[in-house]
């Protein structure tokens, strides 16, 4: 598919792997889902058709995880993807609603400005003013467009959103309906309709969910990869999927070097070197695996329009340093002990260190 | 010739038990040989007694050293129980047929002969006898049907088992299919790797006990045995083993002296994670299954989670009826999703999980402990022959009302009631032999006649009192005995002593005579007062607080004199210890010095005091005694009001005249160790120190101020900085106004006072 747009949606990047899924189906599929349950899994978690096309997997960890998701959602019940941020949350929610719905464009995105008409509906006041209160003059919200549709929609960051307004959710999801008193009617649920919410539990200016709202939905936590293998092909995976979207010169980049930037992330995230050692102190942020991509993609871009065409250690060194060093005074002192004590003593690893040391100063 | 039907079995799982109850009822054997120790067949009268309530075990001891003991446990939903219980109600000859454990015994006792660390811990083979013997590949050996299941997909064996027997049908057909496998899976393993010798000599006992049925005459004989084992134990195929070669495998090997009996165990036992194991993962789940094996799928899945959600709330979690049926409805989706027939207590943890948890994985641990694996503690008829210290043991249990549970529990007991007295008493003589059914806790408030214990029974404990059983019949003989052997082997005073406190709390008379009589002894034969000293505080507390618990004057009035004698010793013997001796040995004494001041203070008894004072006056005088322990009798002293300010003033200047820079300090360590509010505001005797500073020469300074730094560094820090700023100036001489009594508002405080203490006002005068 050839095309200007800076990044496709799941629906239109995995279009193809869709339909072979579609078209192999046999299961039963929920009303207005677009395959059955099971279908949706293979998606996720990657495997083969009936007739033979390849999926590739999107969700690198516990296949368990991914079924409970599902089957929470073909029970009716909200789902909540909750975890770490890096962890992929929004990743699974965009993938889900792309094969369950085949959109995953009906977001609400959470802040801490958030409204309940961006939840809801909101009024166009030119309208309001010369028609009255009348479905025209409505603005519908993602949420208004899912129910009536019977589709899946995405709420991301629910933790950001002001805890008054994350209660509005609370009669929608156990009524399926919602009340427009204006106009004296409501919108009730197509059947398909549902709602998957992503959420941090650490960091800064979250509110916690309301204990009514949280038993409305099913949660599953997404945890960090659990070894490195699995890290390692979700990182190269990612990169090559990006490097294809943003036309980089060279996009597939050296696993060795892949491997390096994911054991520095897991060793100062776990605070433990891989070989289990030693120990280390561990930076103020989450180094998640979600930014050794970026730190790997930057690296690639850097070796692609400066440097030599293949990646290099230097090229990862600036990335790497911007991912450590979240506070310009602890973080840097602890990224230093890392490269004084144990990557300066790694075999092989000596160009890694001469990098990031001229970096660091 | 005689048919022989071999049923090989899942150990614990209660599709096995259900099915093979069918396949027996369809086959009625004569005769049902099960894989057990034989020394135990006496016992199988009792399991059909109404007292016997699984979880149990059969508890097989030498019977010279009850330590070495192997546990041999049933559920409800055990096959091998469900055979049992099968065998008496239809009156068919049952038997054990397990290589006797006499054997192992004998081999184990041999070793522990050569290797005496060995026996404090049983070793794997004791633990587990009913699983197959441990083996290079565990995972098949000991569970070979999971390793199955597990091959096939499913995390948990018993599910596997499930569908494989209850969608097939006929049972009969599934024993046949798992010899089948079982042929398959040995044939391999075997050709790996040949079966450990003790594993042999157990499948040649196991023939042999089926050839001698045989001999009997018996017609349908039914083998219960792991499905492991099933394969060789087929006579009638063609490549059996001969009889000869058996023969040979279990000549002349020795033979212990066992014993055997039914005791309580409990199911977080029988689970794996507990290492006394029976190899099984959730317990708790399998009871569940066993209970409502007749209800549907789904009854059994709602029932379960409801369960768990009650569970939840007893925690004071929340867990609503609504979650319930929001978890049901997703564990359905999620084994229909996989394509399973039925909801497995994987979909269900999945489930709880998603719905309860909210991620958080303490809420699944608090279900797996309470719930999957549980903690509840069978029950033995009173009619199995026990020893008769157990009888004992279980007697004053009954008779106290004592609850034996595997659950901790709190227990506070009231020790001016008379039964909680006994209660209390009965803890603390089993605590003596080293069976803590109760560890003490600290008590809620004051007072010396409320004990709080933590109780929790664990079958083990079964096993100690047997063992010991060889102190006495009774459990107030066997602890008394246990004193006794324990002071011979005492070391020393302090342990003697120790000792004594302990007995006094298990109300036993006899040895604690014989104990007081051994420390007097003691007492007078040691030479070291540090000994005494060390003694003396745990004396000085039995004597003030024992008697609120014993009756029994006479031993209070014995102890007296004892405390007497020891005291008088160390007032004797401290001056000339006190002499001459090393820094280190000055900081122990230092510690013994206030131990024994506050051991005084607690006999409050008048002639202790003097005489104690007076020891302290002796230290002070002599030279040769360590400057730090002079330093702390001085202070003693002072608090006695025993010496004026001034006069303790004049004792420091002298002090710091030393021209030794470290007796100076040293003297300056055991006086204000600890007590800076002294030099806060006694201005008298902060001047004299503050002068010696001004008047120190700079070397010497040097010298003192780490020393000097120690001591202080002993004060609390809002007394330093008050020191200091006095120091420095601020509050020199800025000494409080002198206080001037007012006998009329003084007299108007002590009327109130008396009215207080009941009686009327007085003209009392104002000192």
């Amino acid at each position: 598919m050839s095309t200007t747009q800076l990044r496709l949606s799941a629906e239109e990047q995995f279009a193809h792997e869709l339909d072979a899924l579609k078209a192999a189906d046999d299961g039963i599929r929920p009303r207005n889902w677009q395959m059955s349950p099971q279908s949706v899994v293979t998606y996720l978690m990657g495997g083969e058709t009936k007739n033979g096309v390849k999926i590739s997997p999107k969700y690198i960890g516990n296949q368990r995880l991914i079924e409970i998701a599902v089957a929470t959602l073909a029970t009716d019940r909200a789902l909540l993807l909750y975890g770490v941020p890096g962890t992929g949350k929004s990743w699974v929610s965009e993938h889900l609603a792309a094969a369950i719905s085949g959109n995953s464009g009906l977001i609400v995105q959470g802040t801490a400005g958030t409204s309940e008409e961006a939840i809801r509906y909101a009024w166009n006041y030119a309208k309001l003013l010369s028609q009255g209160p009348t479905r025209e003059a409505m603005v519908e919200s993602p949420l208004m467009w899912a129910m009536q549709e019977g589709k899946t929609m995405r709420i991301e960051e629910l933790t950001r959103i002001p805890s008054d307004v994350q209660d509005t959710l609370i009669t929608i999801l156990s009524e399926k309906a919602l009340p427009l008193p204006e106009l004296r009617s409501q919108v009730n649920a197509e059947k398909g309709f549902n709602v998957i919410a992503t959420a941090n539990n650490k960091d800064k200016g979250v509110n916690e969910l309301s204990s009514a709202l949280k038993r409305r939905f099913n949660t599953v936590v997404l945890p960090p990869p659990a070894t490195m293998d699995e890290e390692v092909s979700i990182v190269q995976q990612r990169v090559v999927s990006l490097g294809q979207s943003l036309e980089l010169p060279n996009p597939t980049p050296a696993l060795q070097e892949v491997r390096r930037v994911v054991t520095v992330f897991r060793e100062l995230r776990n605070g433990l070197t891989e070989d289990g050692s030693s120990k280390l102190k561990s930076p103020s942020g989450t180094l998640s695996t979600a930014e050794a991509i970026s730190v790997v993609n930057h690296g690639l871009t850097m070796a692609g329009y400066f440097g030599g065409g293949d990646l290099q250690a230097a090229d990862l060194a600036a990335g790497l340093l911007g991912a450590v060093v979240k506070d310009p005074v602890q973080d840097k002192v602890i990224w230093e002990e890392y490269l004084e004590t144990i990557v300066r003593e790694r075999d092989g690893w000596q160009d890694v260190y001469r990098a990031c040391r001229e970096l660091v100063g | 010739m005689s048919t022989l039907k071999i049923f090989g079995i899942r150990h614990h799982g209660p599709g096995s038990a259900q099915s093979l109850r069918n396949a027996l009822a369809t086959y009625s054997p004569d005769c049902i040989l099960i894989e057990g120790p034989p020394e135990a067949d006496a016992l199988l009268t009792h399991v059909a007694d109404a007292g016997m309530k699984p979880p149990i075990a059969l508890l097989l001891y030498a019977k010279d050293t009850p330590k070495h003991a192997s546990f041999y446990p049933f559920a409800a939903f055990s096959p091998e129980w469900q055979a049992l219980q099968y065998g008496v109600e239809q009156n068919v000859k049952t038997q054990f047929m397990d290589l006797p454990v006499a054997f192992r015994f004998a081999a184990d006792l041999a070793e522990s002969a050569e290797e005496p660390a060995k026996t404090e811990e049983p070793s794997a083979e004791d633990v587990d006898p009913l699983a197959p013997t441990e083996a290079p590949v565990p995972t098949v050996r000991q569970d070979p049907l999971s390793w199955l299941a597990h091959a096939a997909g499913y995390t948990d064996g018993e599910r596997w088992w499930e569908q494989l027997v209850e969608e097939r049908g006929a049972d009969e057909d599934v024993f046949a299919a798992i010899f089948e496998a079982m042929s398959a899976l040995r044939e391999v393993a075997d050709a790996d790797m040949p079966p450990e010798i003790w594993e042999q000599r157990r499948e040649a006992y196991m023939r042999k006990t089926i050839r001698a049925a045989r001999k009997q005459g018996f017609a349908r004989i039914a083998v219960v045995c792991g499905a492991w084992h099933a394969p060789v134990l087929q006579l009638d195929s063609g490549n059996a083993p001969k009889i000869q070669d058996d023969n040979a495998l279990l000549k002349g090997l020795p033979k212990a002296k066992v014993a055997a009996t039914w005791i309580p165990w409990t199911t977080s036992r029988l689970s794996r994670a507990s290492g006394y194991g029976a190899g099984i993962n959730s317990p708790g789940w399998y009871s569940h299954l066993w209970r409502y094996q007749d209800s549907g799928n789904l009854t059994l899945a709602s029932r379960w989670l409801t369960r768990v959600a009650r569970l939840l709330r007893a925690e004071g979690l929340d867990a609503s009826s609504a979650q319930v049926i929001d978890g049901v409805r997703l564990a359905q989706t999620l084994s229909a999703m996989r394509g399973r027939a039925t909801i497995g207590i994987d979909a269900l943890d999945e489930a709880a999980y998603a719905v309860f948890a909210n991620g958080n994985p303490k809420v699944l641990q608090l279900i797996s402990a309470k719930l999957t694996i549980g903690n509840r503690l069978g029950t033995v008829s009173s009619a199995v022959p026990t020893t008769p210290l157990q009888k004992d043991v279980a007697a004053s249990q009954k008779r106290l009302r004592m609850q034996v549970s595997a659950t901790h529990k709190e227990l506070v007991l009231d020790l001016r009631k008379p039964n909680d007295l006994a209660r209390s008493q009965l803890l603390h003589r089993l605590r003596l032999l080293n069976i803590h059914w109760g560890a003490t806790q600290q008590s809620r408030g004051k007072g010396t006649f409320k004990e709080t214990w933590m109780l929790g029974w664990q079958p083990e404990f079964e096993v100690q009192v047997i063992e010991a059983g060889r102190y006495g019949q009774t459990l107030a003989q066997a602890s008394g005995a246990f004193v006794v052997e324990k002071s011979n082997a005492a070391q020393n005073l302090a342990e003697l002593t120790a000792l004594l406190d302990d007995t006094l709390l298990a109300d036993l008379p006899d040895a604690t005579e014989l104990l007081v009589q051994r420390i007097r002894d003691r007492a007078a034969q040691d030479a070291d007062v540090q000994h005494l000293m060390q003694a003396l505080p745990s004396l000085a507390h039995v004597l003030r607080y024992g008697n609120v618990r014993t009756q029994h004057q006479a031993d209070v009035a014995a102890l007296e004199t004892v405390v007497n004698g020891i005291f008088t010793r160390i007032c004797i013997g401290l001056p000339n210890a006190c002499r001459s001796i090393a820094d280190d040995a000055a900081e122990t004494l230092f510690l013994h010095l206030q131990q024994i001041h506050s051991a005084v203070k607690l006999l409050q008894n008048e002639q202790h005091l003097v005489q104690w004072l007076a020891t302290l006056d002796q230290l002070c005088a002599i030279d040769s005694v360590h400057a730090l322990l002079q330093g702390r009798a001085t202070k003693i002293l002072f608090d006695e009001a025993q010496r004026t300010s001034p006069e303790v003033a004049h004792q420091l200047g002298l002090a710091l005249s030393d021209p030794e820079i470290t007796r100076v300090t040293a003297w300056l360590d055991g006086f204000f160790k600890n007590s800076g509010i002294l030099l806060m505001h006694d201005d008298v005797l902060f001047d004299v120190l503050d002068s010696w500073f001004e008047t120190i020469s700079e070397d010497k300074f040097q010298h003192a101020l780490p020393l000097i730094r120690r001591t202080f560094s002993s004060f609390e820090t809002g007394e330093r900085h008050n020191i200091g700023r006095k120091a420095s100036g601020q509050q020199r001489k800025t000494q409080q106004p002198k206080f001037e009594l007012d006998p009329t508002r003084g007299q108007r405080v002590l009327d109130h006072i008396a009215v207080l203490l009941g009686q009327m006002p007085a003209a009392t005068e104002v000192a």
